[in-house]
Protein backbone atom coordinates (compact mmCIF):
# COMPACT_ATOMS: atom_id res chain seq x y z
CA UNK A 1 0.00 0.00 0.00
CA UNK A 2 1.00 3.36 -0.30
CA UNK A 3 2.13 4.94 2.75
CA UNK A 4 3.57 8.01 2.05
CA UNK A 5 1.34 11.44 1.32
CA UNK A 6 2.13 15.15 0.89
CA UNK A 7 0.69 16.91 3.48
CA UNK A 8 1.26 20.27 5.32
CA UNK A 9 3.77 19.81 8.31
CA UNK A 10 2.95 22.81 10.46
CA UNK A 11 4.99 24.82 12.98
CA UNK A 12 4.34 22.20 16.14
CA UNK A 13 5.08 19.51 13.57
CA UNK A 14 1.44 18.29 13.25
CA UNK A 15 0.67 17.19 9.56
CA UNK A 16 -2.74 18.40 8.15
CA UNK A 17 -4.16 17.76 4.32
CA UNK A 18 -5.70 21.30 4.16
CA UNK A 19 -4.44 24.64 4.07
CA UNK A 20 -7.75 27.02 5.68
CA UNK A 21 -7.53 30.32 6.21
CA UNK A 22 -10.02 30.40 8.91
CA UNK A 23 -11.97 32.99 10.56
CA UNK A 24 -13.54 32.17 13.88
CA UNK A 25 -15.98 34.18 15.09
CA UNK A 26 -16.07 34.17 19.23
CA UNK A 27 -20.02 34.56 19.66
CA UNK A 28 -22.83 34.82 17.77
CA UNK A 29 -23.35 38.52 17.02
CA UNK A 30 -19.85 38.28 15.66
CA UNK A 31 -21.21 35.90 12.87
CA UNK A 32 -22.45 38.65 10.41
CA UNK A 33 -18.11 40.18 10.55
CA UNK A 34 -16.84 36.63 9.74
CA UNK A 35 -18.89 35.72 6.76
CA UNK A 36 -18.82 39.36 5.51
CA UNK A 37 -15.06 38.98 4.87
CA UNK A 38 -15.53 35.18 4.23
CA UNK A 39 -17.79 36.63 0.59
CA UNK A 40 -14.58 39.17 -0.49
CA UNK A 41 -11.76 37.57 0.51
CA UNK A 42 -11.14 33.85 -1.98
CA UNK A 43 -9.45 31.41 0.13
CA UNK A 44 -11.31 32.10 3.61
CA UNK A 45 -13.65 29.62 6.07
CA UNK A 46 -16.02 31.28 8.36
CA UNK A 47 -17.72 29.29 10.85
CA UNK A 48 -20.38 30.73 11.99
CA UNK A 49 -22.58 29.15 15.46
CA UNK A 50 -25.14 29.79 17.80
CA UNK A 51 -23.07 30.43 21.19
CA UNK A 52 -19.86 32.33 22.83
CA UNK A 53 -22.34 34.61 25.23
CA UNK A 54 -23.27 33.90 28.90
CA UNK A 55 -21.82 30.27 29.13
CA UNK A 56 -20.17 28.88 32.45
CA UNK A 57 -17.85 26.27 34.52
CA UNK A 58 -17.76 23.14 32.53
CA UNK A 59 -19.78 24.32 29.37
CA UNK A 60 -17.59 27.15 28.91
CA UNK A 61 -14.62 24.97 29.56
CA UNK A 62 -15.47 22.94 26.89
CA UNK A 63 -17.04 26.28 24.60
CA UNK A 64 -13.10 27.59 24.47
CA UNK A 65 -11.45 24.13 23.85
CA UNK A 66 -13.70 23.74 21.14
CA UNK A 67 -12.98 26.93 19.27
CA UNK A 68 -9.19 26.70 20.09
CA UNK A 69 -8.85 23.09 19.28
CA UNK A 70 -10.59 24.08 15.93
CA UNK A 71 -8.16 27.14 14.96
CA UNK A 72 -5.23 25.10 16.12
CA UNK A 73 -5.97 22.05 13.69
CA UNK A 74 -3.61 21.12 11.40
CA UNK A 75 -5.72 21.58 8.38
CA UNK A 76 -6.07 25.18 9.51
CA UNK A 77 -2.77 27.12 8.31
CA UNK A 78 -3.78 30.72 9.66
CA UNK A 79 -6.78 32.39 12.06
CA UNK A 80 -8.86 35.38 12.20
CA UNK A 81 -9.99 35.75 15.71
CA UNK A 82 -13.32 38.21 15.82
CA UNK A 83 -15.22 38.48 18.70
CA UNK A 84 -17.29 42.05 20.47
CA UNK A 85 -14.85 42.04 22.83
CA UNK A 86 -11.46 41.57 23.77
CA UNK A 87 -11.55 39.09 26.49
CA UNK A 88 -12.52 36.09 25.09
CA UNK A 89 -11.14 36.57 21.64
CA UNK A 90 -7.74 37.15 22.82
CA UNK A 91 -7.93 34.01 25.00
CA UNK A 92 -9.19 31.92 22.21
CA UNK A 93 -6.48 33.56 19.78
CA UNK A 94 -4.00 33.22 22.15
CA UNK A 95 -4.79 29.58 22.32
CA UNK A 96 -3.85 29.06 18.66
CA UNK A 97 -0.96 30.61 18.80
CA UNK A 98 0.58 28.10 20.70
CA UNK A 99 0.62 26.17 18.06
CA UNK A 100 2.48 28.86 16.26
CA UNK A 101 0.71 29.56 12.96
CA UNK A 102 -0.12 33.03 12.57
CA UNK A 103 -3.42 34.52 14.53
CA UNK A 104 -4.85 37.89 14.46
CA UNK A 105 -7.82 39.06 16.73
CA UNK A 106 -10.54 41.63 15.94
CA UNK A 107 -12.84 43.47 18.41
CA UNK A 108 -16.17 45.33 17.56
CA UNK A 109 -16.57 46.99 20.26
CA UNK A 110 -15.57 50.72 20.03
CA UNK A 111 -14.98 50.39 16.42
CA UNK A 112 -17.67 48.79 14.92
CA UNK A 113 -18.78 46.26 12.35
CA UNK A 114 -17.53 47.55 8.67
CA UNK A 115 -14.49 49.25 10.26
CA UNK A 116 -14.14 45.97 11.59
CA UNK A 117 -14.69 44.34 8.63
CA UNK A 118 -12.58 46.23 6.71
CA UNK A 119 -9.52 45.61 9.07
CA UNK A 120 -9.94 41.52 8.83
CA UNK A 121 -10.33 41.80 5.07
CA UNK A 122 -6.99 43.00 4.68
CA UNK A 123 -5.35 41.16 7.46
CA UNK A 124 -7.09 38.01 5.60
CA UNK A 125 -5.69 38.96 2.46
CA UNK A 126 -2.12 38.70 3.83
CA UNK A 127 -2.56 35.61 5.26
CA UNK A 128 -4.19 34.24 2.30
CA UNK A 129 -1.06 35.11 0.59
CA UNK A 130 0.55 33.44 3.21
CA UNK A 131 -1.16 30.28 3.65
CA UNK A 132 -1.08 29.69 -0.58
CA UNK A 133 2.75 30.02 -0.51
CA UNK A 134 3.58 27.30 1.70
CA UNK A 135 4.70 24.09 0.54
CA UNK A 136 3.65 20.25 0.58
CA UNK A 137 5.72 17.43 2.01
CA UNK A 138 5.93 13.91 1.87
CA UNK A 139 5.33 12.50 5.13
CA UNK A 140 4.41 9.33 6.13
CA UNK A 141 0.55 8.42 5.97
CA UNK A 142 0.30 7.35 9.62
CA UNK A 143 1.50 11.20 10.67
CA UNK A 144 -2.42 11.69 10.28
CA UNK A 145 -5.64 11.38 12.92
CA UNK A 146 -8.53 10.34 11.70
CA UNK A 147 -11.40 9.80 12.55
CA UNK A 148 -14.78 7.67 12.89
CA UNK A 149 -18.65 8.20 12.80
CA UNK A 150 -21.33 6.81 10.71
CA UNK A 151 -24.75 8.32 10.36
CA UNK A 152 -28.27 7.46 9.02
CA UNK A 153 -26.87 3.95 9.53
CA UNK A 154 -29.02 1.02 8.45
CA UNK A 155 -28.16 -2.99 8.78
CA UNK A 156 -25.92 -2.94 5.43
CA UNK A 157 -23.27 -0.35 8.11
CA UNK A 158 -23.00 -3.24 10.28
CA UNK A 159 -22.58 -5.94 7.24
CA UNK A 160 -20.16 -4.03 5.18
CA UNK A 161 -19.42 -0.26 5.32
CA UNK A 162 -18.59 -0.18 8.93
CA UNK A 163 -16.65 -3.16 8.77
CA UNK A 164 -14.28 -1.72 6.10
CA UNK A 165 -13.98 0.63 8.23
CA UNK A 166 -13.01 -1.69 10.79
CA UNK A 167 -10.50 -3.51 9.18
CA UNK A 168 -8.95 -0.23 7.61
CA UNK A 169 -8.40 0.85 11.14
CA UNK A 170 -6.50 -2.37 12.56
CA UNK A 171 -3.96 -1.82 10.01
CA UNK A 172 -3.73 1.75 10.16
CA UNK A 173 -3.01 1.29 14.06
CA UNK A 174 -0.53 -1.17 12.84
CA UNK A 175 1.08 1.12 10.74
CA UNK A 176 1.58 3.22 13.75
CA UNK A 177 -1.73 6.08 12.87
CA UNK A 178 -3.84 7.66 15.34
CA UNK A 179 -7.68 7.27 15.43
CA UNK A 180 -10.42 8.98 17.12
CA UNK A 181 -13.99 7.60 17.53
CA UNK A 182 -17.06 8.11 20.01
CA UNK A 183 -20.89 8.22 20.20
CA UNK A 184 -21.00 7.63 23.60
CA UNK A 185 -25.15 6.94 23.77
CA UNK A 186 -24.96 4.65 20.33
CA UNK A 187 -22.81 2.38 22.54
CA UNK A 188 -25.38 1.35 24.61
CA UNK A 189 -26.09 -2.22 24.23
CA UNK A 190 -22.18 -2.86 22.82
CA UNK A 191 -20.58 -1.11 25.79
CA UNK A 192 -19.61 -4.25 27.59
CA UNK A 193 -17.21 -5.29 24.39
CA UNK A 194 -16.15 -2.10 24.02
CA UNK A 195 -15.07 -1.92 28.02
CA UNK A 196 -13.44 -5.40 27.65
CA UNK A 197 -11.05 -3.60 24.29
CA UNK A 198 -9.63 -1.32 26.72
CA UNK A 199 -5.38 -1.99 27.09
CA UNK A 200 -5.71 0.13 30.73
CA UNK A 201 -8.38 -0.65 33.75
CA UNK A 202 -8.02 3.70 34.40
CA UNK A 203 -9.33 4.61 30.83
CA UNK A 204 -11.78 1.33 30.87
CA UNK A 205 -13.44 2.73 34.51
CA UNK A 206 -13.35 6.45 33.27
CA UNK A 207 -15.17 5.04 29.65
CA UNK A 208 -17.86 3.15 31.82
CA UNK A 209 -17.85 6.67 33.97
CA UNK A 210 -18.68 8.29 31.11
CA UNK A 211 -21.03 6.00 29.56
CA UNK A 212 -22.77 5.79 32.96
CA UNK A 213 -23.11 9.32 33.32
CA UNK A 214 -24.74 9.59 30.23
CA UNK A 215 -27.61 6.91 31.07
CA UNK A 216 -28.07 8.75 34.29
CA UNK A 217 -28.81 11.59 32.76
CA UNK A 218 -31.49 10.33 30.33
CA UNK A 219 -32.93 8.48 33.32
CA UNK A 220 -33.17 11.98 35.59
CA UNK A 221 -35.55 12.99 32.93
CA UNK A 222 -37.80 10.41 33.49
CA UNK A 223 -37.52 9.05 29.30
CA UNK A 224 -35.38 6.33 27.60
CA UNK A 225 -34.12 7.12 24.16
CA UNK A 226 -36.92 5.05 22.03
CA UNK A 227 -38.27 7.04 19.39
CA UNK A 228 -34.81 9.10 19.27
CA UNK A 229 -32.59 5.59 19.10
CA UNK A 230 -33.05 4.46 16.71
CA UNK A 231 -33.80 7.03 14.44
CA UNK A 232 -36.26 6.97 11.79
CA UNK A 233 -33.68 6.96 9.32
CA UNK A 234 -32.58 3.86 10.94
CA UNK A 235 -35.69 1.87 11.71
CA UNK A 236 -36.76 2.36 7.59
CA UNK A 237 -32.93 1.15 6.83
CA UNK A 238 -34.16 -2.11 9.31
CA UNK A 239 -32.29 -1.37 12.40
CA UNK A 240 -35.12 -2.16 14.95
CA UNK A 241 -33.23 -1.68 18.26
CA UNK A 242 -30.14 0.49 20.03
CA UNK A 243 -28.55 -2.25 20.84
CA UNK A 244 -28.25 -3.40 16.79
CA UNK A 245 -27.51 -0.37 15.96
CA UNK A 246 -24.35 0.10 18.84
CA UNK A 247 -23.13 -3.58 17.38
CA UNK A 248 -23.17 -2.31 13.85
CA UNK A 249 -21.52 0.97 15.11
CA UNK A 250 -18.67 -0.94 16.92
CA UNK A 251 -17.56 -2.83 13.76
CA UNK A 252 -16.08 0.51 12.71
CA UNK A 253 -13.03 -0.13 14.99
CA UNK A 254 -12.48 -3.81 14.05
CA UNK A 255 -11.14 -5.84 16.52
CA UNK A 256 -8.70 -3.18 17.84
CA UNK A 257 -7.81 -2.84 21.27
CA UNK A 258 -8.45 0.89 22.81
CA UNK A 259 -5.35 3.07 24.16
CA UNK A 260 -7.19 5.70 25.78
CA UNK A 261 -10.82 7.01 26.78
CA UNK A 262 -10.72 11.02 26.50
CA UNK A 263 -13.66 13.16 27.45
CA UNK A 264 -14.40 16.09 25.65
CA UNK A 265 -11.95 17.92 23.15
CA UNK A 266 -9.60 16.21 25.43
CA UNK A 267 -5.99 15.47 23.31
CA UNK A 268 -4.71 11.83 23.51
CA UNK A 269 -1.61 11.43 24.32
CA UNK A 270 0.55 9.07 22.29
CA UNK A 271 -0.88 7.64 18.55
CA UNK A 272 -3.01 4.37 19.01
CA UNK A 273 -6.81 4.65 19.32
CA UNK A 274 -8.89 6.85 21.03
CA UNK A 275 -12.26 6.76 22.77
CA UNK A 276 -13.36 10.29 22.86
CA UNK A 277 -16.86 11.41 24.48
CA UNK A 278 -19.08 12.42 21.79
CA UNK A 279 -22.79 12.94 21.28
CA UNK A 280 -23.93 10.65 18.60
CA UNK A 281 -25.04 13.34 16.75
CA UNK A 282 -23.14 13.31 13.49
CA UNK A 283 -22.20 17.34 12.72
CA UNK A 284 -21.25 17.72 16.81
CA UNK A 285 -19.24 14.31 17.14
CA UNK A 286 -17.28 15.58 13.86
CA UNK A 287 -17.02 18.90 15.03
CA UNK A 288 -15.63 18.03 18.48
CA UNK A 289 -12.93 15.28 16.67
CA UNK A 290 -11.80 18.32 14.61
CA UNK A 291 -11.13 20.07 17.60
CA UNK A 292 -9.68 17.42 18.84
CA UNK A 293 -6.50 17.64 15.49
CA UNK A 294 -8.27 14.79 13.17
CA UNK A 295 -7.81 15.81 9.96
CA UNK A 296 -9.71 13.15 7.68
CA UNK A 297 -12.96 11.72 8.88
CA UNK A 298 -14.47 8.57 7.58
CA UNK A 299 -18.27 8.46 7.78
CA UNK A 300 -20.28 5.35 6.89
CA UNK A 301 -23.53 5.29 5.96
CA UNK A 302 -26.94 3.09 5.41
CA UNK A 303 -29.60 5.60 4.57
CA UNK A 304 -27.43 8.26 3.39
CA UNK A 305 -26.65 11.21 5.82
CA UNK A 306 -25.15 14.36 4.25
CA UNK A 307 -22.93 15.66 6.69
CA UNK A 308 -19.64 18.22 5.98
CA UNK A 309 -17.40 19.60 8.14
CA UNK A 310 -15.39 22.89 7.42
CA UNK A 311 -12.04 22.04 7.78
CA UNK A 312 -11.89 18.14 8.11
CA UNK A 313 -12.98 16.56 5.21
CA UNK A 314 -15.51 13.85 5.43
CA UNK A 315 -15.83 11.07 3.49
CA UNK A 316 -18.49 8.82 2.84
CA UNK A 317 -18.83 5.25 2.17
CA UNK A 318 -21.67 3.06 1.70
CA UNK A 319 -22.89 -0.16 1.52
CA UNK A 320 -26.61 0.31 0.45
CA UNK A 321 -27.14 -0.34 -2.97
CA UNK A 322 -30.46 1.99 -3.35
CA UNK A 323 -28.47 4.98 -1.50
CA UNK A 324 -25.65 4.96 -4.04
CA UNK A 325 -28.10 5.18 -6.75
CA UNK A 326 -30.15 7.68 -5.23
CA UNK A 327 -27.65 10.11 -3.43
CA UNK A 328 -24.36 9.80 -5.65
CA UNK A 329 -23.26 12.82 -5.10
CA UNK A 330 -22.90 12.31 -1.57
CA UNK A 331 -21.07 9.13 -1.86
CA UNK A 332 -17.27 8.73 -2.01
CA UNK A 333 -16.73 5.26 -1.78
CA UNK A 334 -19.45 2.47 -2.60
CA UNK A 335 -18.77 -0.56 -1.03
CA UNK A 336 -22.21 -2.16 -1.93
CA UNK A 337 -20.54 -5.38 -3.57
CA UNK A 338 -19.88 -6.75 0.18
CA UNK A 339 -23.07 -7.49 0.35
CA UNK A 340 -23.13 -9.65 -2.74
CA UNK A 341 -19.85 -11.32 -1.27
CA UNK A 342 -18.25 -10.14 -4.46
CA UNK A 343 -14.47 -9.64 -2.89
CA UNK A 344 -13.42 -9.52 0.27
CA UNK A 345 -13.16 -7.32 3.30
CA UNK A 346 -9.41 -6.71 2.81
CA UNK A 347 -10.04 -6.17 -1.15
CA UNK A 348 -12.52 -3.26 0.11
CA UNK A 349 -10.21 -1.73 2.88
CA UNK A 350 -7.59 -1.52 0.44
CA UNK A 351 -9.75 0.61 -1.40
CA UNK A 352 -10.68 2.93 1.19
CA UNK A 353 -7.03 2.71 1.86
CA UNK A 354 -6.18 4.28 -1.23
CA UNK A 355 -9.70 6.44 -1.04
CA UNK A 356 -8.05 8.35 1.73
CA UNK A 357 -4.06 8.99 0.71
CA UNK A 358 -5.99 10.38 -2.85
CA UNK A 359 -8.38 12.86 -0.26
CA UNK A 360 -4.35 13.38 1.98
CA UNK A 361 -3.39 14.54 -1.53
CA UNK A 362 -5.79 16.99 -2.21
CA UNK A 363 -8.62 15.62 -3.68
CA UNK A 364 -11.63 17.20 -2.85
CA UNK A 365 -14.16 14.65 -1.13
CA UNK A 366 -18.06 15.36 -2.01
CA UNK A 367 -18.99 17.14 1.33
CA UNK A 368 -16.12 19.73 0.26
CA UNK A 369 -17.47 20.05 -3.40
CA UNK A 370 -20.89 20.44 -2.24
CA UNK A 371 -19.76 23.03 0.98
CA UNK A 372 -20.94 21.32 3.66
CA UNK A 373 -19.63 22.78 6.28
CA UNK A 374 -22.21 21.79 9.30
CA UNK A 375 -19.68 23.51 12.75
CA UNK A 376 -21.84 22.57 15.37
CA UNK A 377 -20.55 23.07 19.09
CA UNK A 378 -21.86 20.84 21.57
CA UNK A 379 -23.65 22.71 24.46
CA UNK A 380 -23.54 20.80 28.29
CA UNK A 381 -26.25 23.08 29.60
CA UNK A 382 -27.88 26.23 29.28
CA UNK A 383 -26.35 29.32 28.91
CA UNK A 384 -26.84 32.43 32.24
CA UNK B 1 -21.29 -17.36 -8.29
CA UNK B 2 -23.97 -18.17 -5.95
CA UNK B 3 -26.51 -15.55 -5.58
CA UNK B 4 -26.89 -15.14 -1.41
CA UNK B 5 -29.95 -12.96 -0.70
CA UNK B 6 -29.15 -12.64 2.77
CA UNK B 7 -25.99 -12.55 5.19
CA UNK B 8 -25.76 -14.08 8.94
CA UNK B 9 -22.97 -12.30 11.06
CA UNK B 10 -22.34 -15.25 13.20
CA UNK B 11 -22.82 -18.81 13.61
CA UNK B 12 -25.90 -19.45 15.98
CA UNK B 13 -27.71 -15.82 15.22
CA UNK B 14 -31.64 -15.92 15.02
CA UNK B 15 -31.64 -13.35 12.06
CA UNK B 16 -30.21 -12.89 8.83
CA UNK B 17 -29.96 -9.33 7.07
CA UNK B 18 -31.79 -9.26 3.69
CA UNK B 19 -29.45 -8.21 0.82
CA UNK B 20 -32.26 -7.85 -1.62
CA UNK B 21 -35.79 -7.36 -1.92
CA UNK B 22 -37.25 -10.49 -1.14
CA UNK B 23 -40.78 -11.78 -2.06
CA UNK B 24 -43.31 -13.83 -0.37
CA UNK B 25 -42.97 -17.74 -1.49
CA UNK B 26 -39.04 -17.50 -2.57
CA UNK B 27 -36.88 -19.96 -1.32
CA UNK B 28 -33.44 -17.98 -1.22
CA UNK B 29 -29.68 -19.08 0.10
CA UNK B 30 -27.67 -16.97 2.31
CA UNK B 31 -24.20 -17.30 3.99
CA UNK B 32 -22.18 -16.89 7.26
CA UNK B 33 -20.04 -13.93 6.88
CA UNK B 34 -16.94 -15.23 7.86
CA UNK B 35 -17.55 -18.78 8.14
CA UNK B 36 -18.50 -21.62 5.42
CA UNK B 37 -22.12 -22.08 6.11
CA UNK B 38 -25.28 -21.77 3.78
CA UNK B 39 -28.69 -21.28 4.80
CA UNK B 40 -31.98 -21.94 2.74
CA UNK B 41 -34.87 -20.50 3.83
CA UNK B 42 -38.45 -19.99 2.53
CA UNK B 43 -39.81 -16.41 2.86
CA UNK B 44 -43.05 -16.17 4.28
CA UNK B 45 -43.62 -12.55 3.46
CA UNK B 46 -42.49 -9.83 1.45
CA UNK B 47 -38.83 -7.96 3.18
CA UNK B 48 -37.51 -5.48 2.05
CA UNK B 49 -33.73 -4.81 1.73
CA UNK B 50 -31.91 -4.22 5.07
CA UNK B 51 -34.51 -5.54 6.99
CA UNK B 52 -34.16 -9.12 9.41
CA UNK B 53 -35.72 -12.79 8.32
CA UNK B 54 -36.10 -15.09 11.16
CA UNK B 55 -33.92 -18.03 10.60
CA UNK B 56 -35.99 -20.17 13.17
CA UNK B 57 -38.94 -20.38 14.69
CA UNK B 58 -38.91 -18.25 17.50
CA UNK B 59 -41.74 -17.75 20.85
CA UNK B 60 -42.64 -14.82 21.96
CA UNK B 61 -40.37 -13.68 25.38
CA UNK B 62 -37.23 -15.43 23.07
CA UNK B 63 -34.59 -13.35 22.97
CA UNK B 64 -33.50 -12.57 19.55
CA UNK B 65 -29.30 -13.05 18.52
CA UNK B 66 -27.44 -11.06 15.97
CA UNK B 67 -23.73 -10.75 15.35
CA UNK B 68 -23.86 -13.45 18.36
CA UNK B 69 -25.49 -11.07 20.98
CA UNK B 70 -28.81 -10.10 22.37
CA UNK B 71 -30.29 -7.72 20.42
CA UNK B 72 -33.89 -7.34 21.63
CA UNK B 73 -36.51 -9.78 22.37
CA UNK B 74 -39.60 -11.17 20.15
CA UNK B 75 -43.01 -9.32 21.27
CA UNK B 76 -44.87 -11.89 19.42
CA UNK B 77 -44.46 -15.80 17.90
CA UNK B 78 -42.39 -15.48 14.90
CA UNK B 79 -42.08 -17.90 12.26
CA UNK B 80 -38.66 -19.00 10.45
CA UNK B 81 -39.15 -17.08 7.13
CA UNK B 82 -41.12 -14.11 7.78
CA UNK B 83 -39.84 -10.17 8.73
CA UNK B 84 -37.88 -9.69 11.87
CA UNK B 85 -38.15 -5.60 12.81
CA UNK B 86 -39.73 -3.24 15.26
CA UNK B 87 -43.59 -4.56 14.84
CA UNK B 88 -42.29 -7.80 16.31
CA UNK B 89 -39.35 -7.19 18.74
CA UNK B 90 -38.24 -4.51 21.19
CA UNK B 91 -35.17 -2.91 22.86
CA UNK B 92 -34.25 -5.18 26.35
CA UNK B 93 -32.28 -2.42 27.44
CA UNK B 94 -36.01 -0.01 26.67
CA UNK B 95 -38.53 -1.99 28.20
CA UNK B 96 -38.35 -5.41 26.44
CA UNK B 97 -39.35 -8.33 28.58
CA UNK B 98 -37.47 -11.78 28.26
CA UNK B 99 -39.15 -15.74 29.30
CA UNK B 100 -36.80 -16.83 32.24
Amino acid sequence: MNNKILGYIRENGKVGVRNHVLIIPVDDISNSAAIAVENIIHGTIAIPHHYGRLQFGRDLDLFFKTMIGTGSNPNVAAVIVVGIEPNWTNRIAQGIAETGKPVEAFYIEKNGELKTIEKMARSALKLVEYATGLKKEWVDFSELTISLKCGESDTTSGLASNRTVGRFVERFLEANGTVLFGETTELTGAEHIIAQRFKKEEDRNKFLKMFNDYQELIKEQGVDLLGSQPTEGNIAGGLSTIEEKALGNIQKIGNARIDSALDYCEQPVGKGLHFMNTSSAAAEAVTLFAATGAVIHLFPTGQGNIIGNPIEPVLKITANPKTVNYMSEHIDLDVSGLLKLDGTLDDYADKLWNKIVETANGKFVKAEILKHREFVLTKLFPSA
Amino acid sequence: MKEYRFLVHEEGDSVGVVTSDLKAGETIIGKNLEKDIEYEIKVLEEIPLGNKVALKDIKEGEEIIEYGEKIGVATKPIKKGERVHVHNIKSIRWGGKVNE
